[in-house]
């Protein structure tokens, strides 16, 4: 009795310790995980006291564009300085921020841990202790060029808020990401004091409109994905489609007409008879997986969750989501990757900023780590999509678009109304990009109240599109 | 010593006795029948033959009350001490019918039922060498490299830790540092190498804890020099606590009355913040009292609750018998439901939960004592509104960053600030954490030291755990099995809801991180219960040192 009772004993003890180290291991294992994936974050979080704390001991360091112009730098008494130009400081104000982090997204406050020298080794601090140095962090190099910035800048339409974003969609690099209005990082007085103006807020990542109807790309892939005898559809718009108790309309009835059609036409009333065969399941599937309700872990930047609500499954709402409208909404810095994802015939990308960080000793350091392409929708219906999207500016509502020189460029305009107030002008988009292999570039443009996509945006679009080209990124 | 040699005279005149029916119970089923036919008929009488002469050579205070009162314990010890002998005389017999039979040719059958035979022999041979090896290290007083090697690295790390935050102001030299150093460094040193010679320690828990304590004081010193200085008292107190109580379990040979005194003054203890204290941070958990100062009861109640499990479950062996013990927990975890502990009180409940699975391993009684729990769990959240609060903090701390959240939300900043590496000893921001110092002192060492060096603190505790399990494997009776195992599930447990709570893995419960947070009395009770590992290792040492002279003869 004694000996094996003592025996079980030892047993259900060393189970019960196994049974802890299981717990130790996976706390080990949590820990690595989220500072793996969370800690830049966290050094860059705008409630972090030890940023402002760090740049009284550490020399910060420069930011250049991806030509080597400097953005930002710190001179011998250990101020933050920026360009000297007024109109490139304002250019790309919002990506790199400013030095007191009122900005927590742009460059300067996201991306302190490498400039501040928080990633430093080791060595590399020892090597600064030895030299009688004080301690420098790493120089940046972005991917934005500030030429470009610049001359979407002067483009924008006068006196409008928006945003305009332009990747290459083959290296993934942000090539300009401009918000409007501006402000001036050596001027911050004037930009706090005019707060209604936000222009503290980069509207590429930060700003969540309404896609109105650039989310159509969304339901028609759906739309091919999950409905069959697509071919047949035809649809007569009475520029009235009732659904529930409200119902969809439309300023002019188009009559009867193609999915194609509709699409290049932009019929509301076709697209929120299509979502009622969809239902929320389908069209909420196809937008999660386009990165909607998703919260984007980019190394680079924060860009905030885009959402597609599935909360209420109601009809019109349903109708309206379809559309572009109710309570869905996303970043010009998502459309744009949506856009870049139908170029990429289906694979979606995780957008770079960082185009290289050099340290102090003028090694180079490891980029942070990007998710590997990922296929969110089949080539068959990604190369479908883009065949409307390159009629949609050939016959359909972008032709102001269209670009001349043999480029073709796909895309989708959108007029969304941000309220019920009809003398409000709505939102105006363009989504597309140029389908030739030595132009790679996707783009995204939204004016807030600037009126009709087709009219507003598109030529803007078309604007940036040329100068990109004529520029050579 | 002379008092101890007759004994063991005794009982090797006693292993001669029981050389005879233990030989015969040699067969394919060796282990087993052994374990079982343990007590035969002539060991029986033979140990009662023992103790009446014991008693008569006035050694009975000892031996006899050991026979006497934990008999499942001293049973075991009686075929153990024999088994060596009659194993080896067995071992000479197969082989030399096992060369008989090889001599003339046989069937293949034979062989390969020889063969086997041969290899289970061998195979127990190794592992009965490996038991003696580990005896005779576990009975050794000599110093262990590793030991050495662990005293060194704290001795290292508080004397740079210390010297560098006297030097840390330019220019002038903080002596209260270097006074610190001074004390505090050869305590860790004596306490690690030379006192094991002489108590009944085990050295590497003892070094361990050391280290732990070290890293500890070093770092509060960095970040609270006056909390430093206090916490190196507590240490000190708690060290001499901890020699107290080791010698004390070492030597007790009755626990009956100290564990009813235990759980009255427990009860009475868990009473006193409710009638006294004062509401502190949505708790009462604190009491002031004329002579010790301000303490925490629920920390040193801890003590009571493994005591009187231990007691209850060792002997008692029936759940109805096992009452008073379950009551006991029952009648603490109200009380601290009443003061709001809710993370001490989670400790008490799975300690308890452990320690009955340990004991009587009863699944079914477990998993609805699991499921109690989980209930009880529910129903706090429900009632109590900063429960709720943390829970929505864990989800998501961002939602509220500069009130509810900002705890948990520095903490992390913290620990990211910190890299892989830290940003170095007394560098950084750590008094942006509120409860730095104690909660939270896990994110100040991720901050300073990285986040390697507090993986590695971790891995720290799981070694202390793990020789912990060692230690009390090697003890003979199931009150010292479980006592050990109480103590090592309250500090495995406590560090893992902590640390899990401030990296964000688990909803944040208040405790106290064992060793290395401020404050006297946890550090006291983490002292008192290493305390008792180290009795425990005492009592176990004595059967060993037996074992080890007898197999000699």
């Amino acid at each position: 009795m004694g000996v094996f009772f003592i025996k079980v004993i030892k047993r259900r003890i060393h189970m019960l310790v196994m049974m802890l180290l299981v717990l130790f291991a996976l706390m080990i294992a949590y820990s690595c995980y989220s500072v793996y994936f969370y800690g830049g974050r966290w050094v860059s979080n705008p409630y972090n006291p030890r940023i402002s704390s760090q740049k009284q001991n550490v020399i910060m360091g420069t930011v250049t564009d991806r030509d080597g112009t400097v953005l930002a730098y710190t001179d011998e008494s250990g101020t933050r300085c920026y360009n000297s130009s007024k109109e490139t400081r304002m250019a790309v104000s919002q990506v790199v921020g400013d030095s007191t982090g009122k900005v927590s997204t742009g460059v300067d406050t996201f991306h302190a841990q490498y400039m501040l020298g928080f990633r430093s080794s080791v060595f590399e601090r020892l090597a600064d202790a030895f030299t009688g140095t004080p301690q420098r962090g790493d120089d940046l190099q972005l991917t934005i060029s500030e030429r470009l910035s610049r001359y979407i800048t002067e483009q924008f339409p006068s006196g409008k808020r928006g945003a305009v974003v332009v990747l290459n969609y083959k290296t993934n690099e942000i090539l300009a990401m401009v918000s409007m209005p501006q402000f001036d990082p050596t001027d911050m007085e004037s930009a706090l004091a005019d707060e209604d103006a936000g222009a503290l807020i980069n509207r590429a990542t930060q700003g969540l409109y309404p896609p109105g109807s650039t989310f159509k790309i969304v339901t028609l892939a759906s739309a091919l994905q999950n409905l069959p005898d697509l071919e047949e559809f035809a649809f007569d718009c009475t520029g009235y489609y009732p659904v529930g108790n409200y119902s969809v309309t439309e300023a002019s009835a188009h009559g009867v007409q193609s999915l194609s059609d509709a699409f290049i036409h932009s019929c509301n009333t076709a697209f929120a008879s299509l979502s009622q065969d969809l239902g929320y399941g389908m069209l909420g599937a196809t937008a999660e997986a386009l990165g909607f309700n998703e919260n984007f872990m980019f190394g680079d930047l924060i860009v905030y969750n885009s959402s597609y609500p599935i909360d209420d499954l109601s009809a019109e709402d349903l109708a309206w989501s379809s559309i572009g409208q109710g309570r869905v909404l996303a970043t010009p810095m998502h459309m744009a990757l949506i856009a870049a994802t139908i170029a990429n015939d289906g694979v979606m990308n995780e957008p770079h900023l960082l185009r290289a960080i050099t340290t102090a000793q003028g090694g180079s350091r490891k980029l942070p780590g990007s998710f590997s392409g990922k296929r969110v929708l089949s080539e068959e219906i990604a190369a479908r999509v883009e065949r409307e999207m390159i009629r949609t500016v050939k016959s359909g509502t972008g032709t102001r678009a269209a670009l001349s020189d043999g480029y073709t460029v796909a895309g989708k305009t959108g007029s969304a109304e941000a309220s019920d107030d009809k003398s409000i002008e709505s939102h105006a988009w363009f989504v597309g990009y140029i389908t030739n292999d030595n132009a790679p570039y996707a783009i995204s443009v939204l004016v807030e109240n600037g009126g009709s996509g087709g009219s507003v945006a598109a030529p803007l679009a078309r604007k940036t599109l040329q100068k990109a080209i004529n520029l050579g990124l | 010593m002379a008092r101890r040699q007759e004994v063991y005279t005794a009982k090797a005149k006693r292993t001669v006795k029981a050389e005879a029916p233990e030989d015969g119970a040699v067969s394919a089923k060796y282990k087993k029948a052994k374990d079982k036919g343990g007590k035969t008929a002539a060991g029986r009488t033979a140990e009662k033959e023992v103790t009446k002469k014991s008693a008569e050579k006035k050694t009975a205070a000892r031996s006899d009350s050991r026979t006497k009162a934990a008999s499942p314990g001293r049973r075991t010890a009686v075929p153990k001490a024999v088994r060596v002998l009659p194993a080896q005389e067995k071992r000479k017999a197969v082989r030399r019918t096992a060369a008989a039979r090889c001599a003339e040719p046989d069937e293949d059958k034979d062989e390969r039922r020889l063969a086997a035979m041969h290899r289970r022999i061998q195979r127990k041979e190794k592992k009965e060498a490996t038991v003696f090896r580990d005896r005779k290290r576990a009975v050794s007083r000599a110093g262990d490299a590793r030991v050495t090697l662990i005293a060194l690295l704290t001795l290292l790390f508080e004397v740079l830790g210390l010297l560098l935050a006297a030097v840390r102001t330019e220019g002038t030299v903080d002596m209260q540092a270097v006074m610190l150093c001074a004390v505090v460094a050869p305590v860790g040193l004596i306490t690690s190498l030379l006192l094991p010679r002489v108590l009944p320690i085990d050295s590497l828990i003892m070094a361990l804890t050391n280290f732990l304590c070290g890293v500890g004081l070093v770092i509060l010193y960095t970040v609270a020099p006056e909390r430093g200085v206090r916490q190196a008292q507590f240490y000190v107190a708690g060290l001499v606590l901890m020699i107290v109580i080791g010698v004390m379990v070492s030597r007790m040979r009755r626990f009956r009355g100290i564990t009813l005194l235990a759980m009255v003054l427990g009860i009475m203890a868990l009473v006193l913040p409710l009638a006294f204290g004062e509401w502190n941070n949505g708790a009462k958990n604190w009491v002031e009292l004329p002579v010790v100062g301000s303490f925490q009861p629920s920390e040193l109640v801890k003590l009571s609750l493994v005591l009187a499990l231990a007691y209850y479950f060792s002997a008692h062996r029936t759940v109805f018998q096992m009452m008073p013990a379950i009551l006991f927990a029952a009648a603490c975890l109200v009380l601290l439901m009443l003061q709001r502990d809710l993370g001490t009180a989670l400790i008490y409940y799975l300690t308890t939960l452990v320690l009955f699975y340990a004991a009587c391993g009863n699944v079914p009684l477990t998993m609805l004592g699991l499921c109690g729990g989980a209930g009880a769990a529910v129903l706090g959240y429900n009632m109590f509104a900063h429960v709720k609060v943390r829970v929505a903090m864990w989800r998501n701390p961002w939602s509220d960053p500069l009130d509810k959240g900002y705890q948990i939300i520095q903490a992390l900043l913290a620990i990211g600030s910190g890299g892989l590496f830290g940003v170095g000893l007394g560098q950084g921001t750590p008094e942006k954490i509120p409860a730095y110092y104690n909660d939270f002192i896990f994110a100040v060492i991720c901050e300073q030291m990285g986040l390697v060096f507090g993986l590695l603190l971790l891995l720290v505790y799981v070694l202390l755990i793990l020789r912990g399990v060692t230690v009390i494997s090697r003890s003979r009776r199931s009150f010292d099995m479980l006592l050990g195992c109480g103590v090592l599930a309250m500090i495995g447990i406590q560090t893992f809801m902590i640390v899990a709570g401030v990296i964000k893995m688990i909803p944040l419960t208040g405790v106290t991180m064992p060793f290395l947070s401020y404050g006297g009395s946890s550090l006291m009770s983490c002292m008192a219960m290493i305390g008792i590992l180290h009795g425990i290792s005492g009592r176990a040492q004595e059967n060993l040192e037996e074992d080890v002279l007898t197999s000699r003869v």
